[in-house]
């Protein structure tokens, strides 16, 4: 018997894997390899990868973070897949001849998705089939469904109608040697409304070739239904195995349940460890590299070279489209980050009482019954945010949570009044989980000079401290705020309810540099890096234990938090102003974070917290573009001045900081010109108005 | 050093990721010069049978592989790889094979409903008996693409067998220094790469031994 599969779709744009909806609108979730290495752990039955790019050129290189991936074509990317695929791989997007299907299964593809060459010459399917064998050639369908109920074949990416029925057009490839056919519901796509049965029925009761069902999985109860009610051998979807942690072996796991006999689930590869393996050689090699370069002032960025690539801006806010965050661009050059924007300013009060019930439900699921631990944990850093959190589910949903706090020693005087005034102010218990500044020390040293940022202790103890307090504790449930990409760049749509997730946190908290990365670099030991270990996978799988964004249910909106924080608790906002953004009440708990961490953000890509902050506020309309400009223009290249404390701290000199800093320059945003750093500026392009 | 032998019309990328990954530290496309030399060979392949045997006959690849396996070299054929240890095939005519193994190449029979032939997919797999590709009685779960399967002539030299279309198929042959899959090992994940783990562990073993 063969066993139904459970097949992930990764769409590929420009060399990153993205979010897509209606087949139109597309957000960035992050690298293929961190995905793909995660399904490896997880034993997937298969994958499909579908390059959706516009043009077969990228550039993704970046000083600052840990990527093994240096290509520059859709097909480097399925190179690089293939070497961690120990299952069958599918890739298709913009295949037009037999030589662009020998090119991809060289590269590693094991079958290969046809669409539109389909559509305009059948023959190749005939061609492709008898040269590459019928089990390689997989037709993917993209079907609409008229108001009438009739259902027609699009073409172009899901834009041009062809007159075809889907289950005629199944019966045909079949005929010409198709091996499978890859079925998607446009008007399904990212809608979350389960798969569209009645199309998946008509294409597998006229085809005799194995059917994958595609679009519109919202709820991992959803895949049963394509097999059991839909007919298909294989069940796909892309976007929500973005969204969850475990999203895989918990899908399956649910489809098992449900009468559905797949491969059991399995979680730890025993041949890919979860915490990447780092050539520990290399990477020396490559520090060694940087540090004779900040010495000798040989920095990439000052070299001549051919632009490829120019910053652009978002045509409503001021965010630049080279920058350290997951951004995407509409056609009309708006930013993800204002599009979602809009869809959460257009979110109804009706809405918003479903989306508190939504987190009712998720809240009495995981409530403890029995007195023997606390009910939730919450994230808290001592700021407005973690008041706010605190005072939504202990005040209004009268749950009893479990306070988890990481201190990285940089805290600011009102930043430390507020934390640890919490327990006295909401009557919770709370842990401060406090490693060693000894440890903390080389940690800033030492991530400044890898990756250019001395708070990747914090980003990863932050995301770290509260989820290993909740599996020792085996509390299910932690509370995050927002969703921090969600709000700044649109990463994910409010319908999503993305939640926690390792590879969240390995790829965009800690920029791909694991904890055992540092172990032997200045006698860091294993031991010395509990603090930033995650749970295993088995741990989280055990007790089912998730990380959700209030965000997602609860209204936010910082300065709203930040006044009724005062007015009902005293939370005490700073009075002294941050040299790099005249927001007063954001990361009161670590002083750099605002200050000489972002400063390096500025280094590296151009712009810094005070351009965040300026989005944020137009997009919430407590500013007018042309307000935000002249602040972006005022704060975003000032030198903070916490960066004595930190060369203090670290025992380093300011030289020496601006050399190691100055490596991490982008190319693609500086050049050297009579001797200064230069960049293109917004308020001197086109893009101004 | 492992030999891998390269049709021309299988994937040798997908192989040498998987050996890879088990943790093989030496494995070099298959010429006329290293084969006798070799730890051991691995055949991979997919593909039509004819082709198969063409590519292995323009390589000069077919004697050299016969004096290995008679000088109890270890081989493991892959799909295509352990079909072409075989006498021979009807696949599309008659094509002999390498001869290392007694059997004929046959057709699938797909004649009970949910069957079809190639038979492509995860098929659960059940050991014959305890060897070297299978220590104990836990099969596993395998992505097969096949159209034909190997007949034994003696049923001892099966190792392991899948249920297709309601009869018990060999799937995996264990005979002396003789291994094969039917199944893509190196596209089955764990339990795939557990398989070429424990080949490759058997020709450290061996080797070890006769140094």
């Amino acid at each position: 018997m063969i066993r139904p599969r459970l097949i992930p779709v990764l769409l590929l744009k420009h060399g990153v894997i993205v979010r897509s909806q209606l087949f139109k609108v597309h957000q960035v979730i992050g690298n293929p390899m961190s995905t793909v290495e995660r399904l490896s752990d997880w034993n997937v039955d298969e994958l499909v990868l579908l390059d959706i790019s516009a043009d077969d050129y990228h550039d993704l290189r970046r000083d600052d973070i840990q990527q093994r991936y240096q290509g520059t074509s859709a097909v480097d990317v399925l190179r690089e897949v293939a070497k961690v695929c120990f299952m069958p791989l599918t890739f298709g997007g913009r295949i037009r001849s037999l030589g662009d299907i020998a090119e991809r299964i060289s590269a590693g593809a094991d079958k290969v998705s046809i669409n539109s060459v389909a559509l305009a010459d059948p023959a190749f399917v005939e061609q492709a089939s008898r040269r590459f064998g019928a089990q390689c050639v997989v037709v993917s369908i993209d079907a609409k469904r008229h108001p009438d109920g009739r259902y027609e074949v699009y073409g172009g990416d899901g834009k041009i109608a062809t007159g075809r029925d889907p289950a005629e057009w199944a019966c045909r490839v079949a005929q010409l040697g198709a091996g499978e056919i890859l079925l998607n519901s446009i008007d399904r796509d990212g809608s979350a409304q389960g798969y569209d049965l009645e199309l998946i029925n008509r294409v597998t009761r006229a085809a005799d070739i194995p059917v994958i069902a595609c679009g519109g999985v919202g709820a991992y109860e959803h895949f049963a239904a394509g097999i059991i009610h839909g007919g298909a051998n294989a069940v796909a979807a892309a976007n929500i195995f973005h969204f969850y942690e475990l999203s895989y072996p918990m899908a399956k796991q649910a489809t098992i349940d449900l009468g559905v006999p797949m491969r059991p689930v399995r979680l730890d590869s025993l041949w890919q460890r979860r915490e990447p393996d780092y050539d520990l050689g290399a990477e020396d090699g490559r520090l060694a590299d940087r540090r004779a370069r900040a010495e000798t002032g040989n920095y990439m960025a000052a070299r001549a070279r051919v632009q490829k690539s120019a910053i652009r801006w978002c045509t409503c806010c001021v965010y630049p489209s080279i920058s350290a965050a997951p951004m995407e661009f509409d056609p009309n050059g708006v930013c993800m980050g204002c599009r979602m924007a809009e869809v959460k300013t257009a979110i109804n009060p009706a809405d918003w009482a479903r989306r508190k019930e939504l987190l009712r439900a998720i809240l009495e699921k995981y409530r403890c019954r029995d007195g023997s631990r606390h009910d939730v944990v919450i994230a808290v850093s001592g700021g407005k945010d973690s008041w706010f959190q605190t005072h939504v589910i202990k005040n209004e949903f009268g749950l009893n949570p479990l306070l988890v706090t990481y201190d990285g020693n940089n805290w600011t005087e009102p930043g430390w009044r507020n934390m640890v005034r919490m327990r006295e102010v909401f009557g919770c218990d709370h842990v401060v989980v406090r490693p060693s500044v000894d440890v903390l020390k080389k940690l800033n040293r030492l991530a400044f000079e890898i990756m250019g940022d001395m708070n990747w202790h914090a980003h990863v103890g932050i995301t770290t401290a509260p989820v290993r307090v909740a599996a020792q504790n085996r509390i299910p449930l932690v509370i995050w705020g927002e969703h921090g990409y969600l709000d700044l760049c649109g990463q994910f749509s409010m319908d999503d309810f993305p939640e926690m997730s390792y590879r969240d946190r390995l790829e965009h908290f800690a920029r791909g540099y694991e904890w055992n990365y540092f172990v032997g670099r200045e006698g860091l030991t294993s031991t010395a890096m509990v603090t930033w270990k995650y749970p295993s996978d088995q741990e989280l799988f055990d007790i089912d234990l998730r990380g959700i964004y209030l965000g997602n249910y609860v209204y936010w909106e910082a300065n709203d938090h930040t006044r009724l924080m005062v007015e009902k608790y005293g939370f005490e906002t700073s009075d002294i102003s941050f040299d790099r953004t005249y927001r007063r009440m954001s990361n009161l708990d670590d002083m750099h974070e605002n200050g000489v961490h972002d400063y390096l953000k500025y280094i590296k890509f151009g712009y810094g917290r005070c351009t965040d902050h300026v989005c944020k506020d137009i997009r919430a309309g407590l500013m007018s573009r042309e307000r935000g400009l002249e602040l972006v223009r005022q704060m975003d290249h000032v030198k903070p001045g916490d960066l004595k404390r930190w060369l203090e701290y670290t025992g380093k000199t300011e030289e020496w900081f601006d050399r190691v800093a100055d490596t991490f320059r982008d190319p693609r945003v500086w050049r050297m010109a009579d001797g200064a750093w230069q960049k293109d500026e917004l308020w001197k392009s086109g893009d101004a108005k | 050093m492992i030999a891998v032998v390269d049709l021309k019309i299988s994937n040798l990328a997908s192989v040498s990721n998987a050996l890879r990954q088990v943790g093989a530290s030496e494995h070099v496309p298959a010429t006329r010069a290293n084969v006798p030399g070799a730890d051991a060979v691995i055949l991979p392949g997919v593909g039509a049978y004819g082709d198969g045997m063409a590519s292995l006959r323009e390589q000069g690849l077919i004697e050299p592989i016969r004096v290995a396996v008679r000088g109890g070299t270890p081989v493991l054929g892959i799909c295509l790889g352990m079909q072409l240890m075989a006498s021979c095939s009807s696949e599309f005519g008659d094509h002999e094979g390498l001869g290392l193994l007694p059997g004929r190449v046959e057709r699938l029979v797909a004649d009970r409903p949910g069957y079809r032939v190639p038979n492509i997919g995860w098929c659960d797999v059940s050991p014959t008996r305890k060897g070297v590709l299978f220590p104990d009685a836990a099969g596993g779960c395998y992505y097969h693409v096949h159209s034909f399967h190997l007949v034994a002539d003696d049923p001892a030299m099966v190792a392991a067998t899948t249920e297709f279309s309601g009869r018990s198929v060999a799937v995996a042959i264990e005979s002396g220094n003789l291994f094969g899959v039917q199944f893509h090992a190196e596209k089955s994940q764990d339990d795939g790469l557990a398989i070429l783990s424990r080949f490759l562990r058997h020709v450290g073993a061996r080797s070890g031994a006769n140094a």
